[in-house]
């Protein structure tokens, strides 16, 4: 009995060392395991006539074998289940570079439109209300009001469009007349920026544009000073450049402000040494700002004696075009898909 | 502008270690915009004065020559092909080095050691073409050089010294000096230089008139608010010739090309002083034997004057003339008449310096399209002051240059300026609060004194008040209040000293733009999502569009002034431009996605407010989205349109309803139009397809649908979802339904009606729709899928039957359709 156990373990051993199947290794199970021709199924048959104590030490020793045989044909199967997953890799590879057919492609947003809102999302960040105007303005908000005379050149209509049959009403030259309805309407304090669309007649070439874009903000405050005009502008432009920036203020003329100012800053390209990008100055023209004209803040209806504050501007469809370095000014509103699918 | 540096040391005088690099620095941080600084000898580098000594025959060419020419320090080879080279000539001597052009024309070239058919050549004699010259020295014919033989200068002798020409020119960025008339001469600049560099500078020295007593000049002003000061005088024994070379040097060197002594002398008072002068001559104005008799007046109607450029213009009552008894001899400030102009013949010269209002110089200038170096300067408010002394120059300069010269009249002096000279009253407390620096008050004074400001201090210390009295310069429009102090205190102190602070804020949060909230939710949807592109188009359109889309041209606002005639309309749709736009990207792309957001402008409705006190409005001009789908082949893009306008509705938190509407104008197809409302009925916005009769007309050969939202109306119901439905603990049970209805009928209704069939339906999904033959004529089959859920208990089968029975039965009822097993 014993010497015949070891015979069928020892034949189990080989049949499993054999199988080079998972098919193969249950036809094995099956051999020595079925319930009904196993050869441990004819064993126990067989072990009918034996003594009490023989049916132990046999039974035991059965119970050892069949473990024995149970854990080789674990082995093997484990050993199977591994090298299946081991060749997925090579069963089932794709392409992984290949794009998928039919999925719908992102669409683009327009790079005026990308500017503006990193611009807004700053401005709103450091407390500036978001302000929209008429893009068709009255004279007295486009002029009058922002303290620009009768006879001032900028009136000309070689600048301004004016509307035919309603002499009074143009296209609005700049984002300024949003200064005066915003002190109107909100009074003060007020921190304010207004982007949009303005309109100069001039003939468009490359560089030149008769609509364009600016973004424009406001302070109004007490005891608003030259010296914070400057500090506010400094960590205005670390927030758009993210990055410490060198700047200089010289004067510059603008009706609505008094004093106004030329803000320029370092030249990014040549840091100071002067390039073509800068016009070998070394620096370049940011921001035109200033302190609000007295007669502009009395325009919004607000004494200039207790109220006082600055304005700046951001030509921000000159920023857009230094962002992507997009050499022609026409393609903004040139509407070709192929340019602005790339955005 | 341009600004010779010689000329201007010519009164301050500037320490010799000052660059002109730092003095232009200096000028754009204090004053004006420096645009760059030009060397004039630079572009004469390696070029003396040679003397030709020996000319030989070259021994392979007949038309070019060997010459041995002194160049002082040594006798150098030259080939020359020159047609007018002699032994002991002046000339040009480009060495190796200079850089010429070659005949004068193409790109620089910078001369090496050639040979010539076998000669070696050490350099060039020049053209004065090949060295830009060709104003000074002319040329008549084409291999002729340049001849110096007439200068004293020896051989070797830098060709820049020379000739003079070894100023350093500083450009002036004139938009930087439109509010200044005081700096649009170099008197004007000194002053400002001598202020910055802290040194006096020297007043404007001019001698007064001899008057003569053989003529008078009488001068009638119409209207004294268009001309505040006229004078005039008159000198006979005029020589009209070239004016001294130092003179023409000058006037080169800011850019205008010497003509004659007279014409010269005006144009150098202008330069110096800022002052816009002109001479006529005399013979040809109306006089009697005594009496001169000048008018300034506007030009009367049907009146003409054949100007200096040699054109005749019209002129308009708006326009302000000289003019003699008869007719107009001068467009006044602006340009002088042909007919008096001075001459090489010329004897007898009238002099003119005056005053004209600026407003109206602009005007005529524009009106004529006309800008002179004269009419800028008037345009800017100049100092009426400023007449007399420039008069008194340039008599002193023709007394100077004509040896027979004299005056011959009285002086003319009309008119009694008024220019605002103070006293402004600025307070201590006032400079340090709006500088935001403490600067002394003894440096306030001496600042606005060195620019010519008369400043007294009164009060304590500590409470100091100045009072600032404005000079005549800065007085007609520039200086006129306390602010304008400031800047004069804040600028030369140097904005680069005042240590910068930020303001103290209070840190309320800045109220929301709700439309800029909405616009940046439509951009995350179509840009991000559904793969749109964002366009910007012009905001004027185009007569042909608006006709292709029988659109009436008089329902829009139109330019008065439109760049060409091409956009004269403003939009009132975004359509035209975008469907312009589809059509010209459909040829490239077999799919156009696009959307614009914008503004339209509506004249029948009320916009914003003219002015902040009466009752006028400007056109309301609603934030629009414009969004337009074409694809190739497809045969119903109203889909893609509506699902884009559902997927906005819910970025926005808007419930937006698609409402079957007819077409309203002809570009619209009748059969696929709807209009977008709100639940509550507020129309926001229209979906249609573009009428195929129309869309052929604009070139489409595909379909194309568009929609648009106003964004105004949309904002006012945009909100953002704060609740949630528990989830069901027990399992949701589906069930599909198909079945045929008339073609008519609306998914709409039936979704509304299914929703509401059964308290079990928890949604109500339509996945298919199709018609055709197997339909029938006038049907279509739809099938939806309908899920039932419980929030108590998992649905036994009998509960679901019955539910699902009803929704057949609202099917058959309602709508007769006939169910598909």
């Amino acid at each position: 009995m014993i010497e015949k156990l070891e015979s069928i373990k020892k034949e189990a051993v080989e049949a499993v060392k054999k199988v080079s199947s998972l098919a193969e290794l249950e036809a094995v199970r099956e051999r020595f395991f079925s319930r009904k021709t196993g050869t441990f199924t004819v064993l126990a048959k067989n072990m009918k006539g034996l003594s009490d104590t023989e049916r132990k030490t046999a039974g035991q020793k059965i119970n050892e074998v069949k473990l024995a045989i149970e854990s080789e044909l674990e082995h093997k199967k484990n050993d199977f289940e591994h090298s299946a997953w081991d060749a997925i890799g090579k069963n089932e590879a794709i392409d992984v570079t290949q794009p998928m057919f039919k999925g719908v492609s992102r669409g683009h947003t327009h790079p005026m439109s990308i500017v503006h809102t990193e611009l807004e999302d700053l401005f709103t960040s450091m407390g500036f209300m978001l302000l929209d105007g008429p893009e068709l303005e009255s004279e007295h908000y486009n002029f009058d009001a922002l303290n620009i005379p009768g006879n001032h050149p900028a009136r000309d209509s070689q600048d301004t469009f004016f509307i035919k049959d309603h002499t009074e009403w143009v296209m609005r030259t700049h984002t300024s007349p949003v200064q005066i309805r915003a002190m109107q309407k909100y009074g003060a304090p007020l921190r304010a920026v207004v982007s949009g669309r303005c309109f100069r007649n001039e003939s468009t070439d490359a560089s030149h544009e008769h609509t364009f874009y600016q973004m424009e903000g406001i302070v109004i405050d007490k005891n608003i000073t030259i010296a914070n005009l400057i500090g506010v502008m400094k960590e205005l432009l670390k927030g758009v450049l993210r990055k410490d920036v060198e700047v200089r203020l010289r004067p510059g003329y603008f009706p609505f402000v008094e004093p106004g100012f030329e803000l320029d800053m370092k030249c990014l390209v040549c840091g100071g040494s002067g390039c073509g990008a800068c016009k070998h100055s070394g620096w370049i023209e940011t921001l035109p700002c200033g302190l609000v004209h007295p007669r502009v803040i009395e325009a919004g209806g607000l004494d200039p004696k207790v109220w006082s504050g600055f304005a700046f501007g951001l030509g921000s469809m000159r920023l857009c075009m230094q962002k992507y370095g997009i050499e022609d000014i026409r393609q903004l509103h040139g509407g070709n898909l192929s340019f602005l699918e790339q955005f | 502008m341009l600004i010779s540096y010689k000329w201007l040391k010519q009164y301050v005088d500037l320490p010799d270690s000052l660059t002109p690099e730092e003095l232009g620095l200096a000028l754009t941080m204090s004053t004006v915009e420096v645009e760059g600084i030009e060397y004039q000898a630079k572009q004469f580098e390696h070029m003396v004065v040679g003397v030709i000594q020996k000319v030989r025959k070259h021994e392979n060419a007949d038309s070019l020559k060997v010459c041995d020419v002194d160049a002082g320090s040594e006798i150098v080879q030259i080939v020359c092909g020159g047609s007018n080279v002699r032994e002991g000539m002046k000339v040009i001597l480009g060495k190796i080095g200079a850089r010429v052009k070659w005949h004068g024309e193409g790109e620089l070239v910078e001369l090496a050691l050639t040979k010539i058919r076998g000669v070696e050549s050490y350099g060039m004699i020049c053209g004065a073409d090949e060295v830009g010259l060709i104003e000074m020295f002319g040329k008549l014919e084409e291999k002729e050089i340049a001849d110096l033989s007439k200068l004293k200068a020896k051989a070797g002798t830098p060709l820049a010294e020379a000739l003079g020409l070894n100023d350093v020119v500083i450009e002036v960025d004139n938009k930087s000096i439109n509010h200044r008339p005081d700096l649009w001469g170099h008197y004007g600049i000194a002053r400002e230089v001598a202020a910055k560099y802290r040194k006096k500078w020297a007043s404007y020295a001019v001698p007064e008139i001899k008057e003569g007593n053989e003529k008078k000049i009488k001068v009638t002003i119409e209207n004294p608010a268009d001309s505040m000061k006229y004078t005039a005088v008159m000198l006979d024994g005029v020589t009209i010739g070239p004016s001294p070379e130092k003179l023409q040097a000058r006037l080169r060197a800011v850019g205008i090309r010497p003509i004659n002594n007279i014409v010269d002398i005006t144009n150098y008072v202008m330069c110096d002083l800022g002052q816009p002068m002109h001479a006529f001559d005399a013979t040809k104005i109306k006089t009697t034997k005594s009496k001169i008799e000048i008018f300034v007046r506007r030009a009367k109607p049907g009146e003409t004057l054949a100007a200096l450029d040699g054109k005749e213009r019209n002129l308009t009552e708006e326009m302000l003339v000289i003019a003699d008894a008869e007719k107009p001899i001068a467009l006044a400030g602006v340009i002088g008449g042909e007919y008096s102009q001075i001459t090489d013949a010329t004897t007898s010269i009238i002099f003119e310096s005056a005053h004209f209002n600026a407003a109206l110089i602009r005007k005529t200038t524009t009106k004529l399209g006309l800008r002179t170096d004269s009419s800028s300067r008037f345009e800017k408010s100049l100092d009426p002051n400023n007449c007399i002394y420039a008069l008194k120059r340039a008599v002193e300069l023709v007394l100077e240059m004509c040896p027979g010269a004299r005056v011959v009249s009285t002086v003319a002096e009309k008119g009694k300026p008024v220019v605002f000279t103070g006293p402004i009253m600025v307070t201590k407390e006032f400079i340090d609060r709006k500088i935001g620096a403490n600067i002394p008050t003894k440096e306030c004074v001496r600042i606005l004194e060195n620019l010519g400001f008369n400043v007294s201090v009164i009060g304590k210390k500590d409470a100091e008040t100045l009072k600032v009295g404005v000079p005549s310069w800065r007085g007609t429009k520039d200086i006129t209040i306390p602010e304008d102090i400031i800047e004069e205190i804040a600028r030369m102190y140097g904005y680069g000293n005042v240590e910068t602070t930020l303001p103290m804020f209070t840190i309320t949060p800045p109220e929301r733009n709700e439309i800029k909230a909405v616009e940046r939710k439509i951009r995350s949807a179509l840009s991000t999502m559904l793969g749109f592109t964002e366009t910007l188009n012009y905001s004027f359109v185009s007569p042909r569009l608006l006709q292709l889309l029988h659109l009436d041209v008089s329902d829009h606002l139109e330019l008065a002034n439109p760049i060409a005639s091409d956009r004269p309309y403003l939009r009132r749709s975004l359509l035209p431009n975008i469907l312009e736009l589809v059509e010209r990207n459909s040829h490239a792309h077999d799919e156009v996605k696009v959307y614009e957001i914008g503004k339209t402008y509506l004249k029948e409705e009320a916009g914003p407010r003219v002015s902040e006190n009466g009752n006028d409005l400007l056109p309301r001009q609603d934030v629009i989205l414009g969004i337009a789908y074409l694809k190739k082949g497809e045969s119903t893009p109203f889909f893609t349109i509506s699902q884009a306008i559902r997927e906005i509705g819910v970025y926005t938190g808007v419930e937006l309803v698609i409402e079957p509407v007819g077409a309203s104008v002809g570009y619209i197809h009748p059969g696929r139009v709807a209009k977008v409302v709100t639940k509550m009925g507020d129309h926001v916005g229209d979906i249609f397809e573009l009428h195929p009769r129309i869309a052929a007309d604009f070139g489409f050969s595909d379909r194309v649908a568009y929609g648009d939202l106003n964004l105004r109306v949309l904002s006012e119901f945009a909100t953002t979802n704060s609740s949630y439905k528990p989830l069901s603990l027990y399992p949701a049970v589906v069930r599909d339904v198909a079945f045929v209805v008339s073609a008519t009928m609306f998914h709409q209704d039936i979704h509304a009606a299914l929703v509401g069939a059964h308290p079990l339906i928890t949604s109500v999904t339509l996945f298919d729709v199709f018609e055709g033959k197997n339909v029938g004529e006038g049907k279509k089959s739809m099938a939806y899928r309908i899920t039932y859920q419980s929030p108590e208990k998992t649905l036994e089968t009998a509960e679901i039957d019955e539910a699902h029975k009803a929704v057949e039965k609202i099917l058959k009822e309602k709508f007769k359709a006939e169910i598909r097993v």
